[in-house]
């Protein structure tokens, strides 16, 4: 299905949408400006139906539990003071415009913007559309394969809220292999939101014309960081997290690193957090498929391991597994509840990290409340972006950065203008 | 060079005694009697297994690591100490037991999120397949000596390609002797689009024809490529001995109990044919044996394989009745270590006797894919590639 300036039209549409775009496009950037306080009422009174029930069937159609969850998690960013305070922050002070020596300096939105996004996390690519629109801009977002259709159902009733939205907002169904109509789209944009891992960032760089401006939001590596002797509630808070993002996220934890050097202590580690575990995976998977699925990554796991890195230890419970890894790369885990546990002492944390610089975003930091503060630091320097509890890894906060920018500030320019007297 | 020439000897006298076992498992004469199997089966099993442990090293491997060697197999009860490989494992990596070139060919599984499995299959795999396919082609009714046109609801298998389905569905045209093909997914520019206006056309034109049509295709695509061509208007009534042979992967058949009925009476009102020329078949191409519904269309299992059915928490076997982890056992492939494999599909075995159509072995009924909160149909694939789902 495509969106176009409000109306569902099949994809056999594609070619004649696409043809007709740019002269739409230039149209609205000629003669219409969206406001801010636009974006957030449409924004608030869609999610006042949310709350009070009109979009029920909506859900019920399109989103499955798991949908919901995320839904009801980031919920609280949709209300009008979360989005008034992430403008305030990422934008205030930044964005006044302001007599200058030659005249004035005013920001203004990039233009078209044109968003590459994943499927990842259900609903991203209508988050992806709102941020362009809270900066005025118009959006080409092309939905992730198979996208269950939610962020598409939702574009649309927030076109249908305010109809002033309508222009802004394009949303394409291309496979990503359709290379000709997504270098059409970048060649529109003058800039691209991409979402993704490396090859997917990789591909669409080479659609992406000279002079658009390219705005990653690649995959990250995030990990818990446990010095010092856990809680036991700080323990199931980190379980209850990798059990709930299955891995699957930027901030989902990878790796439990732990500041020993000691292989005994890291087994002993491993054999008290499996049980947490375990229950974790018991409490929060509802179905059999999704213990299916924990099951069988961690059988793999255990195979491949068997092959690789026979010195790995594979601590297998009931739909979860640790594996206890002989090195201490930050690297993707085996994925839905499979972990893995690495040794690092804080001496050699730093080196360890920065070869994945680039890619680093989340430390969950676990450790006695005095050796925080120094911990934080170190974190900060080796290239995180957020260092939180275990617990609230993948919590969104309201107002903060993604990955160590103000992702509006990316959406905007900054225009000069002289004064020329008469 | 004596030495050489002996110990070549030896690895040939090794692998055509092993060759023989399968060969006679895949001979058999009876292709659903799994009690008068069961000691051919084992045997060829184990001969099969010892061949992977002798010829790959990562198999050989995690053998050690479980701890099995092939004595251990004794009874069929055993056969749930296979080591199983997870088809995620073949995703992730290649295992091959023989190189390359001493294979027939290698074929990858249409993959979901981007990975392939990539299996190859020896000559001697090749040799035992065809006496399955032929004798489960005449216990099905699906071989005629009476020539047929075709019309693939797929597309063109490329002399490149390396896809199991396109394969699987060209091979399908061979049953009855074709006369023509047509298929329905064209090559245009980067990707295959649907051409149902050109499928619809040519089923009229072949409506009228002398010779009987066979349609091939996914359950999904049928689906959706008849709804189409009823509201085009189509309604054709095709020579007899006319049938519809659906084929796919695994995924194509999730939760198609509702729809079966549903799609029957579909090909009925469009094509007039009725629900006892509709074939389904299916294989995995870790698992290729050729399954057949019977006439109440259930899947039941042939003797060239067994399916174990595991927890979805211990894996461990599960028994009859219990819904898992759908485990596919078969000593068919020499090339690639597949003996004993697991499908990311959750399944249930049912007693033969229940269904009713007169046969015993086992009935598997493939219930939906792991990790999904919620089993999808199949008509949601089908709707992204043909763009034709419903507006809001």
């Amino acid at each position: 299905m495509i969106l176009a300036n409000g109306t569902l039209l099949p994809d056999q549409r594609l070619a004649q949408v696409l043809d007709g775009l740019e002269e739409e496009i230039n149209e609205t950037l000629a003669h219409r400006a969206l406001e801010t306080e636009t974006v957030v009422d449409a924004c608030a009174r869609l999610l006042a139906r949310l709350e009070n029930g009109e979009l029920s069937s909506l859900l019920a159609r399109y989103a499955t539990p798991n949908m919901l969850e995320v839904l009801e998690r980031y919920r609280p960013l949709l209300r009008r003071e979360s989005l008034e305070y992430k403008l305030a922050v990422e934008l205030g002070g930044w964005e006044r415009t302001g007599p200058r020596p030659f005249g004035r300096s005013l920001t203004v939105p990039l233009g078209t913007l044109f968003h590459v996004t994943a499927g990842n996390l259900d609903g991203l690519p209508a988050f992806s559309a709102l941020e362009g629109l809270l900066t005025g801009n118009v959006n080409l977002v092309k939905l992730p394969s198979g996208d269950p259709g939610l962020s598409l159902a939702l574009m649309k009733r927030l076109t249908e809220e305010e109809p002033r939205l309508a222009p802004f907002l394009y949303a394409f169904d291309i496979p990503s292999q359709d290379a000709a109509s997504l270098r059409k789209l970048a060649g529109l944009a003058d800039g691209a939101v991409i979402w993704g891992g490396v090859e997917a960032v990789k591909t669409l760089r080479q659609l992406v014309p000279a002079g658009c401006r390219l705005i990653e939001w690649g995959h990250r590596l995030s990990f818990a960081y446990l010095s010092g002797r856990p809680a036991r509630e700080e323990l199931d808070a980190l379980a209850a997290h990798i059990v709930q993002t299955g891995g699957l996220l930027c901030s989902s934890c990878q790796v439990v690193y732990l500041d020993t050097d000691d292989f005994d202590a890291a087994e002993a580690f491993c054999r008290t957090f499996l049980p947490v575990l375990e229950r974790a995976a018991q409490t929060s998977r509802r179905t059999a498929g999704q213990t299916a699925q924990a099951t069988l990554y961690a059988y793999e796991t255990f195979l491949e391991k068997a092959v690789d890195t026979p010195q790995a230890r594979v601590f297998r419970g009931r739909g979860c597994s640790l594996t206890l890894c002989p090195d201490e790369e930050l690297e993707l885990s085996p994925l839905y509840g499979n972990v893995l546990v690495k040794r690092l002492p804080q001496p050699q944390l730093l080196a360890a990290l920065r070869r994945q610089k680039g890619q680093l975003q989340t430390a969950g930091l676990l450790c006695p409340p005095e050796d925080r503060e120094n911990l934080t630091e170190l974190l900060l320097r080796a290239g995180l972006t957020r260092v939180t509890s275990v617990g609230h890894m993948s919590a969104p906060f309201p107002g903060e950065a993604h990955d160590g920018m103000y992702p509006l500030r990316q959406y905007l320019r900054v225009a000069d203008v002289e004064d020329v007297r008469a | 060079m004596k030495q050489k020439s002996l110990i070549a000897f030896y690895k040939f006298s090794v692998t055509a005694t092993f060759m023989f076992s399968r060969q006679r498992l895949f001979w058999l004469s009876a292709p659903y009697d799994l009690p008068g199997s069961d000691a051919r089966f084992l045997r060829a099993v184990r001969e099969n297994c010892a061949y992977h442990i002798r010829r790959c090293p990562e198999y050989r491997t995690i053998c050690q690591t479980l701890r099995f060697t092939p004595e251990t197999l004794e009874t069929m009860d055993d056969l749930a100490k296979l080591p199983v490989l997870p088809t995620l494992f073949l995703k992730r990596r290649a295992v091959f037991s023989m190189p390359e070139w001493r294979m027939a060919m290698r074929v990858t599984s249409s993959g979901t999120s981007g990975r392939f499995s990539r299996v190859g299959f020896d000559w001697g795999c090749i040799f035992a397949e065809i006496p399955m396919i032929l004798r489960l082609g005449f216990y099905h009714g699906l071989v005629s000596p009476k020539p047929a046109h075709y019309v693939v609801l797929g597309y063109k298998p490329g002399k490149q390609d390396r896809m199991g389905v396109a394969r699987t569905m060209f091979g399908l045209t061979h049953f009855a002797p074709p006369l023509s093909r047509t298929y329905a997914l064209r090559w245009q520019g980067e990707r295959y689009v649907p051409d149902l206006d050109g499928a619809v056309s040519g089923l009229e034109k072949l409506a009228n024809a002398r010779f009987p049509t066979r349609i091939v295709g996914f359950p999904s695509y049928l689906w959706f490529g008849l709804q189409q061509a009823e509201k085009m208007g189509l309604q054709a009534r095709f020579p007899r001995g006319s049938k519809i042979l659906l084929a796919g992967g695994w995924k194509q058949h999730y939760a198609q109990e509702v729809e079966k009925p549903r799609l029957y009476a579909l090909a009925q009102r469009v094509l007039g044919i009725g629900e006892a020329d509709i074939h389904e078949l299916f294989g995995a191409v870790e698992h290729p044996i050729f399954y057949n519904t019977c006439k109440y269309h259930r899947f039941h299992v042939p003797a060239y394989a067994r399916v174990l059915i595991r927890d979805v928490e211990t894996l461990e076997p599960l028994p009859m009745g219990q819904t898992g982890l759908v485990n596919l056992i078969s000593p068919l492939i020499c090339a690639t270590p597949v003996t004993s494999v697991m499908t990311d599909d959750l399944g249930r075995l049912t007693p033969g006797e229940d269904c009713g159509c007169g046969l015993r072995s086992p009935c598997l009924t493939i219930l939906g894919r792991v990790g999904l909160p919620d089993i999808t149909t199949c008509a949601a694939g089908a709707a992204d590639l043909l763009g034709k789902g419903e507006a809001f």
